[in-house]
């Protein structure tokens, strides 16, 4: 079989789709090596078209990365669970593909696949999942399509009931730059799962992204900053706790941080038009009622928190001249000298912004500023918890509204520099 | 008329009203007169049995359900010798007629009810259900949900409660006394020796009551069938036995015995669900019910239909399966009643010709023998104000004039009022314009009926579906010794492209049945066709 350069939709799975036809509800389920986790994925869906989309055409539509453990076997031979609703008493056919996806290796092919099918489909509501999450349940799916679906939001992030301590990346950075840029609190920016509308979908289908680097590592961050940026109407749905098994494949930290920092860099790259212009902050409408967050705290990876910032700082010092301003090197090396670190907010800030700044103008080479970021990032991270490890959820959730807030502060300075960076 | 005596597997019934059908002597209710001069009609139609509603005494409380005499013809349809003469006129135009049969119950007007009810030592008393309280058999369902609240209702008279499963004014019957059986033989005797061709059983599963059960298929309920088959094949030979069960298909299986029960049952399960599957535009709900069917002993036979005189039942279905034909067949609440729809089979379908013709091609394709209710052939409307069921029982209409050509009574003295919308009313629909133009409905459902009866494949043959993978696409293959038909039907608004696995077939023609038109020769290939919105195929399969 041969594929077009230019298609994203195989013959197979054109010629799957021409049997399925229409459809108001599809789930789209990226996965690549999964087989440990996607059964229960597959069932969560499954379920939830039975107990919530009844009367809706559903289709759930796996897009797999070429896995060698057999997961597209998995999702195709995965049987109704006899447990809930009697299959004789379904009133739809169920509809249930996979599908190999070509392109760029990565994420963005995935998803890209997944929203031509649901472009061409015509699905009212679309959900995305991770086969990696071992804790979907069928209310997830149903809290991601029915904003879509019933109220007419083109895009629903999710709220995970995490402790204020885990997903300090998020926390750290993602969240509040997002924020202070997007002039939008979304408490994910970064997830995978996601609801949308067929408006929102088209409307991203036809954005030139799908074949950038941005495509391979930072398409869940371009989603979310898509729809806030080109003004589409989006909440947020708790979904409840994320869990996600270990990946023995998964890429050391600094490849992750890497990935995700230099993708919320590429994104408001790419978004600047919007969110410069942008000031302030406004809440994101959540829908549905909150879940209680866990209430013990994440176990932390303490040998990762135990490299010395100092050590790092003096390797850096050449690196780190060439990308902070004088006066937030000389703030930071004089924290680190200090018996106990103190990475305070403003100086947390200043850091970010000025790392956002200096891969803006691409003074280097763009991943190279983005590692240069993570022993400061790792000291951040050590300074934060020696304060509030053993906080109150309360306390922290504060500190972590009061970080966010600094960010906004920062905003203006990073604006004036982004502005001065387009005279250049 | 054929001697088979298994002719009922072959039948194509016509389901009529007599009140309904045609009015002779200008009282402004139908009779055996007015009948008897519409036969011509009902033979041209092409079918081969009709199937008459209740044609007894009666206080017409539920439009003569509520049988006051067994083995009298009540006075506004005529008198017996009316009667003998309709069905010599039917049987000489090759045209098999069978009445109904209500074993469960009487009117409380009946002679033996009026004299149970005297005391209780009379000896009719013991052909009813009587309780000193109303908590026999707890728990039992009702089934007239809109009017009834008990099962039991108080007599006054006797000063004891008196169990009835429908209708307050229709008391159950006592089977559990042999002397109830035996004259309900005599009963179906009278008839028999009359002539008719068979009977339709009204609400057999009721019959016997036992505590701590649902009162519902009781193996005694099946003793007293049997019962009744055994006189009647001890009497007499090519009679057929019909049964009104209202259950789930594994449930209706009983009532088939080992061929020694009744003959036909009808398939109450598969209704709704073809209704189901073309809203839902998806196969599956019928696809569903008919591999869930049981086999049947050979000399058995389904009866399907798409309406009749009561509402769309759905009480086979499940409550998604309830909720979602509710919403989709009857916004209006008026249209609800009972666990069902009160609709003539037009109106549910919006009065599209095209679905209308499709359902009409599911009905005489499917396993079993199909029964048209009368005025669907022509596309009748209904009035869902009338009360009742009685809004799908209004007027034939045979002429866009007087009365509809039913009847020379004034209008304001018929007892059913007629269908005058404009839509559907009697000027717009009627007999006498759509058989003026061939391609109206009355015509096309006629060379249906040809087409169906050119085959016993249709009748008697297997049912194999296919599984394509566009799932708006019903595709099955009727089988016959060595006659084969590929059925296949568009269940969408919109065209339908479909592959169809058929490489078992390689090497046949399918030659399609209406216009004989040659198709490609089936390979090893999937077997690509195309329908259009609605669309339906019946191929047969030659080796040429």
């Amino acid at each position: 079989m041969r594929v077009p350069e230019t298609s994203v939709l195989s013959d197979d799975l054109v010629r799957d789709l021409m049997a399925v036809g229409q459809v108001d509800v599809l789930v789209g389920v990226p996965t690549l090596n999964n087989a440990g986790t996607v059964t229960s994925v597959v069932r969560a869906v499954s379920a939830a078209f039975d107990q919530y989309f009844p009367r809706d055409r559903t289709l759930l539509l796996n897009s797999d990365g070429g896995s060698t453990d057999g997961t597209p076997d998995l999702v195709r031979g995965i049987r109704h669970d006899a447990g809930t609703v009697t299959v004789s008493h379904r009133l739809r056919t169920e509809h249930r593909i996979s599908a190999p996806y070509h392109g760029l290796p990565g994420k963005g092919s995935a998803l890209r696949q997944i929203l031509t099918v649901a472009d061409l489909t015509q699905a009212r509501a679309v959900a995305v999942l991770d086969a990696d999450v071992t804790t979907v349940t069928p209310e997830w799916i149903a809290a991601l399509v029915r904003p879509v679906r019933d109220q007419q939001y083109d895009y629903v992030a999710p709220i995970y009931a995490r402790h204020p301590t885990d997903g300090l990346l998020i926390s750290q950075i993602v969240r509040p730059l997002m924020r202070a840029a997007y002039g939008w609190e979304v408490r994910e920016p970064l997830a995978v799962e996601f609801g949308c509308s067929t408006r929102f979908l088209t409307h991203c289908l036809g954005q030139d992204i799908w074949t950038s680097e941005l495509a391979r590592y930072g398409m869940d961050l371009w989603i979310t900053g898509e729809a806030l940026s080109a003004g589409f109407r989006s909440c947020q749905a708790p979904l409840g706790q994320r869990l996600a098994p270990s990946s023995p494949d998964r890429p050391g930290f600094p490849d992750v941080f890497a990935q995700v920092v230099g993708s919320v860099f590429g994104c408001l790259d790419v978004h600047a038009a919007y969110w410069l212009s942008r000031t302030g902050s406004d809440p994101l409408p959540v829908v549905g009622a909150e879940f209680a967050a866990p209430s013990e705290p994440p176990v932390v990876d303490a040998a990762r928190l135990t490299q010395t910032l100092a050590t790092d700082l003096r390797e850096l010092q050449d690196v780190l001249k060439t990308i902070l301003r004088p006066e937030t090197l000389a703030a930071l090396n004089e924290a680190v000298a200090g018996d106990r670190l103190d990475y305070t907010d403003a100086l947390w800030v200043a850091t970010v912004g000025e790392f956002l700044i200096a891969h803006h103008r691409g003074i280097m080479s763009r991943d190279h500023i983005t590692r240069a970021l993570v022993p400061l990032y790792l000291g951040r991270v050590r300074s934060f918890l020696s304060q509030y490890s053993a906080a109150a959820p309360a306390d922290v959730d504060a500190a972590l509204e009061s970080l966010c807030l600094e960010f906004e502060r920062m905003k203006p300075g990073v604006v004036a520099a982004w502005r001065e960076t387009v005279k250049r | 008329m054929t001697d088979d005596p298994l002719w009922y597997k072959d039948a194509i019934v016509y389901q009529l009203h007599v009140k309904s059908f045609a009015d002779s002597d200008g009282d402004g209710m139908g009779d055996f007169r007015g009948l008897t001069t519409r036969l011509d009609y009902i033979r041209d139609l092409g079918v081969d049995t009709i199937w008459i509603l209740p044609m007894y005494p009666s206080p017409f409380r539920d439009d003569g359900y509520d049988i006051a005499d067994y083995t009298a013809i009540h006075p506004s349809y005529g008198t017996l010798d009316d009667f003998r003469a309709f069905l010599d006129a039917a049987h000489a135009r090759g045209l098999k007629v069978i009445t109904e049969l209500v074993l469960n119950h009487t009117s409380d007007q009946h002679q033996w009810f009026k004299e149970a009810r005297r005391s209780r030592d009379d000896p009719k008393r013991d052909w009813y259900v009587w309780s000193d309280t109303d908590e026999k058999y707890a728990g039992v369902r009702i089934i007239f949900v809109d009017t009834e609240r008990s099962n039991w209702t108080w007599d006054p008279d006797s000063k004891q409660y008196y169990w009835h499963r429908f209708f307050s004014h229709q008391p159950d019957l006592n089977y559990d006394n042999p002397a109830v059986r035996e004259e309900m033989w005599l009963a179906m005797k009278f008839w028999l020796d009359l002539g008719v061709d068979g009977f339709r059983v009204d609400a057999v599963p009721y019959l016997i009551e036992r505590e701590g059960t649902s009162c519902e298929n009781l193996p005694e309920t099946h003793d007293v069938l049997k019962f009744l088959r055994r006189r009647l094949d001890e009497h007499c030979t090519g009679k057929m036995l019909l049964a009104e069960a209202n259950q789930w298909p594994e449930d209706v299986r009983h009532y088939f015995g080992d061929g020694d029960e009744f003959h036909m049952a009808f398939h109450f399960p598969l209704m709704p669900r073809m209704f189901m599957a073309l809203k839902l535009e998806d196969r599956k709900p019928l696809v569903d019910i008919v591999e869930r069917t049981p086999a049947i002993p050979d000399t058995c036979q389904w009866g399907i239909f798409l309406r009749n005189h009561d509402e769309l039942t759905l009480e086979m279905v499940s409550e998604t399966e309830r909720a979602y034909m509710y919403d989709e067949y009857a916004r209006e609440p008026g249209a609800r009643i009972n666990v069902g729809i009160r609709r003539r089979l037009a109106p549910l379908l919006e009065g599209d010709r095209r679905r209308i013709e499709l359902m009409n091609g599911l009905l005489m394709s499917m396993p079993g023998s199909p029964i048209i209710y009368y005025g669907d052939e022509i596309g009748m409307g209904d009035n869902i104000y009338l009360g009742d069921r009685n809004g799908v029982r209004t007027p034939m209409q045979w002429t866009g004039g007087w009365n509809a050509g039913f009847s020379s009574a004034d209008p304001e003295r018929l007892a059913q009022p007629l269908i005058s919308n404009p839509l559907y009313g009697y000027q717009a629909v009627n007999v006498d314009s759509q058989r003026r133009f061939e391609h109206s409905l009355l015509n096309w459902t006629s060379r249906l009926i040809k087409v169906r009866r050119s085959s016993h494949v249709f009748s008697r043959g297997s049912t194999t579906f296919l599984h394509p993978a566009n799932h708006r696409v019903l595709a099955f293959l009727r089988t016959l010794e060595a006659e084969q038909v590929l059925v296949v039907c568009n269940l969408s608004s919109t065209a339908q492209a479909v592959e169809l696995d058929l490489r078992h077939l390689a090497g046949m023609l399918p030659i399609e049945m209406f216009g004989r038109s040659v198709f490609p020769r089936i390979g090893e290939l999937p077997y690509m066709l195309t329908l259009g919105s609605y669309d339906f195929f019946w191929f047969r399969l030659r080796r040429l």
